[in-house]
């Protein structure tokens, strides 16, 4: 290659602003609101940083860290959003999979839709309105489903009713029922996808070989919806961890709540407890994340497609 | 459930031939596949339905939990406009800001996915990886510590405008990965064509990109739409006042009980809220469903 002349190397010199034009705004949120965040927390929780106190900052190296990992709360904290995370995680997968299979089998193109529409209703409903729904739904006086418990069935009389939320043993099935009917109609439209993908002589060639329907899904079509499996059993672990809003609007900040998860720890320390100690909260959020990805990681060993 | 259903078919399909069996033997899998598929819809729908119906009914109704009312009330709509005097001004907050959101995230979309595939920067592969990895760290929790601060230090909390900036932030990782894969499917030969033609690269993705990509267009404002709505996390944490806050998260805080939160004006409230986003689903249905399927499952 010969040398780039002076006028050749001002064009290139002009394409790459132009180029870097375009990618300005999207880097100009993303670093700002999410990137440098992240490492200013990060700073932050190697300080013993108070945010309402006047004194600054002192870097006090693994001070939180340690402080946060004699506390028991932590561990508590951590196994009880552990512990949702298994509540939820098999219903948000295995229940969207069998409606997949049952959708994928409906040959009327217009009730087909239908379904897919229907399905697709609770997605683009925003949380705070799922949260506000169901919270109603619970309700121990007014909602719907203990009216069905005592006055339909009833299995309870008005005195031992279940009460779901507000930080009872029942708060946390109670929002992973919430959760799993939030994510059926847009995971079963995934696995759709991932069904539509499969060229229909595969299935067609096993049956006519003999193989029952149990031997078709798992030789045929598993293996074929393993990538977004992996994906959404990946991804709804985390936003399982990390579940904070649907704890602040139904649990509150009693430590002995099973609400009361390392989000919601974190968020106590921060916000609402003496001089918002944000160096040792922002301490038990890089725990949590970071025992997060660990397990993140895991999960993308175990569940990644072979072959 | 399903189990059943499934071998049931098999079992059908070869007895159908040798005996002459009634019409629900022959459909049999048919009709329990369908009863189960819309046992779920109705999961799905009931919900909404009692919410609806709560909006009718009158005061001492709702307190009584029958899901058909003695007594139908439709006054609630009107009352929880005279009587819950933050209400307008939250209702405005929510559109505004959604609005606001839906905007500039799709254009930061537009603009880097064009860019991340058809002018390839250098350390275009890095953008892409990071954006990628933010998807799995739980980045909103734990970067509300450092956006209280940012706010703070902008003079930005209590300010609803100011929610903006970090809601455009929520989803646009995964809009900017829509949008490069939605780009990756036009032909880089289009725009050489408008290049050659005189266009420069903004001409050309006014021209020619957008309207290739207009599916994913509406997958984008649907998904930063329904999560600028609903979002509950910042607004509640960087606003104090009620009228600085969107309706939602007003909503959220309220208990329902009598006076001006009683049952049916709070399940009127409700209706009011939830039904723009789901109008607006059900027109743009079918070219969500197409770019869903062109741009998502591909990303």
């Amino acid at each position: 290659m010969a040398q780039a002349t002076a006028a050749q190397r001002i064009w290139i010199f002009r394409q790459g602003i132009n180029t870097w034009l375009f990618l300005v705004p999207t880097l100009a949120f993303f670093v700002g609101y999410q990137v440098y965040p992240i490492f200013r927390v990060l700073w932050i929780s190697f300080t013993d940083f108070q945010y309402l106190s006047n004194e600054p900052a002192n870097w006090i190296w693994f001070d939180n860290y340690v402080e946060a990992f004699n506390d028991p709360l932590m561990w508590k904290s951590l196994w009880r959003a552990t512990y949702f995370t298994l509540m939820f995680l098999p219903g948000t997968i295995i229940l969207p999979l069998l409606l997949a299979i049952l959708v994928d089998r409906v040959s009327n193109q217009k009730l087909a839709t239908l379904y897919r529409v229907i399905l697709l209703i609770p997605a683009v409903i925003p949380s705070t309105l799922i949260f506000v729904l169901w919270k109603w739904m619970y309700n121990y006086q007014v909602g719907p489903i203990n009216h069905f418990l005592v006055e339909t069935l009833g299995l309870f009389t008005l005195y031992n009713a279940p009460q779901w939320l507000g930080g009872t043993p029942l708060t946390l099935p109670a929002v992973a029922i919430m959760e799993v009917w939030w994510g059926l109609g847009y995971h079963t439209i995934f696995f759709l996808a991932g069904l539509a993908a499969i060229p229909k002589e595969l299935p067609e060639a096993a049956r006519i070989d003999g193989a029952t329907e149990w031997q078709v899904f798992w030789h045929v079509t598993r293996p074929r919806l393993a990538p977004i499996m992996m994906i959404l059993i990946v991804l709804r672990f985390g936003t399982a961890m990390a579940v904070i809003d649907e704890y602040l609007i139904f649990g509150g900040f009693n430590r002995d709540s099973p609400t009361y998860t390392w989000t919601i720890f974190m968020y106590d320390q921060a916000f609402k407890l003496g001089l918002w100690r944000q160096g040792f909260a922002a301490a038990i959020g890089m725990i949590g994340a970071i025992a997060m990805m660990i397990v993140m990681v895991i999960l993308i060993r175990i569940f990644r497609p072979r072959g | 459930m399903t189990d059943a259903a499934i071998t049931l078919q098999g079992a059908d399909t070869r007895e159908a031939v040798s005996q002459d069996p009634g019409w629900f033997q022959r459909n049999r899998s048919a009709i329990i596949r369908h009863a189960v598929i819309n046992l779920f819809n109705l999961i799905i729908i009931l919900p909404l339905v009692w919410v609806g119906m709560m909006s009718i009914k009158s005061r001492p109704d709702s307190m009584r939990g029958d899901f058909w009312p003695r007594k139908f009330d439709f006054t609630h709509y009107a009352y929880v406009f005279e009587k819950i005097d933050t209400l307008p001004i939250n209702l405005f907050n929510s559109i505004y800001v959604t609005f606001g959101t839906v905007a500039i995230t799709s254009v930061c979309a537009v603009l880097a996915g064009y860019a991340l595939v058809h002018l390839r920067p250098r350390g275009g592969a890095f953008i892409i990886a990071t954006l990628l990895v933010s998807l799995y760290f739980p980045v909103r929790v734990v970067s509300i510590i450092s956006i209280y601060e940012i706010q703070d230090n902008l003079g930005l909390i209590n300010s609803t405008s100011g929610l903006i900036l970090p809601y455009v932030t929520l989803q646009l990782a995964i809009s900017v990965l829509i949008m490069r894969s939605m780009f990756q499917l036009v032909p880089h030969e289009m725009f050489e064509a408008a290049t050659i033609d005189g266009a420069g690269p903004w001409k050309s993705l006014w021209m020619v990109g957008v309207p290739m990509v207009r599916n994913g267009l509406v997958v984008i404002f649907i998904v930063n739409f329904v999560t600028a709505w609903g979002e509950f996390l910042l607004c509640s944490t960087l606003t104090n006042d009620q009228v600085a806050r969107t309706m939602p998260v007003v909503l959220a805080g309220a208990q329902g009980g009598l006076g001006q939160w009683s049952w049916p004006a709070l399940a009127a409230v409700y209706v009011l809220v939830v039904t723009p986003g789901l109008v607006a689903f059900t027109f743009a249905q079918k070219l969500f469903f197409k770019g869903l399927a062109e741009g998502v499952t591909k990303g």
